[in-house]
């Protein structure tokens, strides 16, 4: 048994599949727990219901694995998305509402960019001193009032396309462009060299700033998106809506094996992961596990994740130095 | 370049902001503008009043901070100020102290947790300052005023309905406020005793807690419905998580005939119980509240009294009655 386990970590198999047998036994244990959860409509509710955060969580990944982090995602998505719901109110258009919404996170990005790249503030301070100017913004334009009666602007999030809902569709095509961005591009590989080493990456002669703004530009379009659709799914807007989701998004790329020091990090990691707390929070429910040990529950899987990540990591690290 | 550019872009920000709050912000503008007429007014006897809110992002707690300022302007000796407590205990009996030291004539409380604002407030009480506490009340403090709204009666007026209305046998959902929040346990107890204890055939076939949020009820409910082929009510402690449960079957047959209750009487509540979507809610008015906090401070302050505890009333909203709560909303302009 050992030796047969012994045999995985070397092959490396556990170390870089591990995250997708986590998700398969959670998947085959939740299935035999609760005969609802494998249904189609089951599953396509945890899709949708994943789909804000997990779209955050693109964002999130491209951040960390270039060693830096967005804490202001909540609030941005909140900002963008009251203001797109506005914008639509006002004009009755969905494209300019749609543009807005994108706008003003792609907007408010920007200034993260800038305080990171030009200002030197570390990206946890910045982003935090974001996440309450936004929220900020968005409670004072709207009074902290919710606003309501938004009509048609619910496409966004309650509508779907030929039998898959349409925040899924979004869920999909952000997965591709973050998959295609990290593996397909210089951009790409720019990001993993950043977080890798950015002293090395620097002096090899990439332009480490306009790389971490192209960062938060992209994070800012995810964010933009998210809002549009967090607020046409609950059909209004919400100023205090999306607190805490910054962290949701963190979970989902940290137990899909982005690594907080930089450099390692996959899309589909992160679409694991976030699948991950979703089968969680899902089967939890449909089995009726005390609200509180709920909590509890979803806490220690994140420690397990990190643990497991950097246990595997420091064997693979043990790995190479024996064979050098 | 780049540097320009990047002005530019902070340049932008506080513009946009300026220009784009213009409107919405116009009370803040006063609330400013009151500040300094308080402290030039206070010679010629204009009564100084803090009211410290529990959360300005939570959408009643705003709502009432916004009719308590509105109300203000109907009394010219008296200007009130508004602080944020921000949902944390530490800064909400900070700004209590500060409006101590800063000699407010009265200080309104409205608590983010009863018990860790109790001795901040009893150091206001000691300090001679008249002392208000609401929307939850701090009950038992010698000295101190209170509104409120009853929460046990906010649910018990719903509960009471639902004994009739809810069929035999039916299984329902159940949507709860932040636990250890007075006025989500005390509807909760409300329901447990006024309800479920008279109807020991209702099940219970989910209960969570939704934190008074509209997205984490909608998720619960899709839950639920898979889960269930047969929901009869929605039993939410507040009208924003029954408005999420809501929102999950609106399109769907099976559920076509469910029954759904909350509390609060918020503008998207009435409209939904305009539509025929949602059975009842009972009305927690930011008016009521607001009106009672002003002239239960003026009363107080000009020695005509000196100790008041009431509570507002809590009428149901049904399809009945809702067009005057409608009208009621679209005065306020939440309703267009």
């Amino acid at each position: 048994m050992k030796t047969t386990f012994d045999k995985l970590k070397k092959s490396n198999l556990m170390g870089t599949f591990s995250i997708y047998f986590v998700l398969l036994a959670l998947f085959l244990i939740s299935m035999m727990a609760n005969e609802n959860f494998a249904t189609v409509g089951n599953l396509s509710n945890i899709s949708r219901q994943i789909a804000v955060g997990t779209i955050l969580a693109f964002g999130q990944t491209i951040l960390i694995i270039n060693g830096m982090l967005d804490l202001s995602s909540g609030s941005v998505l909140a900002l963008a998305g009251v203001l797109s719901v506005d914008a639509y109110l006002k004009t009755g258009s969905l494209l300019i509402s749609f543009i807005v919404g994108i706008g003003v996170a792609v907007f408010c990005n920007i200034l993260n960019g800038l305080m990171v790249t030009k200002f030197k503030t570390p990206p946890f301070i910045a982003t935090l001193a974001m996440m309450a100017m936004a929220r900020g913004a968005a409670l004072l334009y709207t009074n902290g009032q919710n606003i309501y009666q938004i009509g048609d602007y619910i496409v966004f999030g309650q509508g779907s396309f030929i039998g898959i809902p349409n925040p899924v569709w979004f869920l999909i095509i952000t997965m591709a462009i973050t998959w295609y961005l990290l593996n397909h591009t210089t951009f790409g590989r720019s990001v993993y060299a950043i977080g890798g080493n950015e002293e090395a990456a620097n002096a090899s002669g990439i332009n480490v700033n306009k790389i971490k703004m192209r960062s938060y530009i992209i994070n800012g379009i995810f964010v933009g998106l998210a809002g549009i659709i967090f607020m046409s799914r609950v059909n209004g807007g919400l100023p205090n809506g999306a607190g805490g989701y910054e962290f949701k998004a963190l979970t989902a790329a940290v137990i899909g094996g982005t690594s907080f020091s930089g450099g390692v990090g996959t899309a589909s990691g992160t679409l694991a992961g976030a699948f991950i707390v979703g089968f969680l929070d899902n089967i939890m429910v449909l089995v009726g596990v005390n609200s509180y040990l709920q909590q509890i529950v979803r806490g220690a899987i994140i420690a397990l994740a990190v643990i497991y990540d950097i246990y595997f990591k420091t064997t693979r690290k043990k790995l190479k130095a024996s064979k050098g | 370049m780049k540097k320009v550019l990047a002005l530019l872009l902070v340049l932008m920000l506080a513009v946009g902001m300026l220009a784009g709050c213009s409107t919405p912000s116009a009370e803040t503008t006063e609330a400013a503008a009151e500040t300094t007429a308080a402290v030039a007014g206070e010679s010629d006897g204009t009564y100084r009043v803090a009211y410290i809110a529990r959360a300005q992002a939570d959408s009643f707690a705003a709502w009432l901070a916004n009719a308590v300022m509105e109300e203000a302007d109907k009394y010219d000796d008296i200007t009130v100020d508004v602080f944020d407590g921000q949902a944390n205990d530490d800064t909400e009996n900070a700004l209590i102290e500060n409006a101590i030291t800063n000699k407010y004539d009265a200080i309104i409380v409205q608590p983010n947790n009863g018990e860790a604002q109790r001795p901040y407030v009893e150091k206001a009480v000691a300090a001679g300052i008249v002392t208000i506490t609401t929307n939850a009340r701090i009950s038992g403090i010698e000295g101190a005023s209170s509104v409120d709204a009853d929460p046990y009666l906010q649910a018990k007026v719903n509960a009471d309905a639902a004994v009739e209305q809810i069929p035999q046998g039916a299984n329902v959902v159940v949507l709860k406020g932040p636990p250890g929040n007075f006025h989500a346990d005390a509807r909760r107890e409300s329901w447990e005793n006024e309800f479920f204890a008279k109807r020991p055939d209702v099940k219970i076939v989910g209960e969570e807690i939704a934190n008074w949020n509209k997205d984490e009820a909608m998720n619960y409910m899709e839950t639920w419905v898979q889960a269930n082929d047969k929901i009869d009510a929605i039993i939410a402690m507040n009208d924003n998580m029954a408005a999420g449960a809501l929102e999950v079957i609106k399109d769907n047959p099976n559920f076509a005939n469910i029954l759904s209750y909350g509390v609060d009487g918020t503008a998207e509540a009435v409209l939904l119980i305009k539509d025929g979507k949602m059975t009842s809610t009972s009305l927690q008015s930011a008016y009521a509240l607001a009106e009672a906090l002003l002239s239960t401070s003026h009363k107080l302050l000009t020695g005509e009294e000196t100790q008041i505890d009431i509570d507002i009333d809590c009428p149901l909203i049904t399809i009945d009655n809702v067009d005057e709560f409608i009208e009621m909303h679209k005065k306020a302009g939440a309703i267009q």
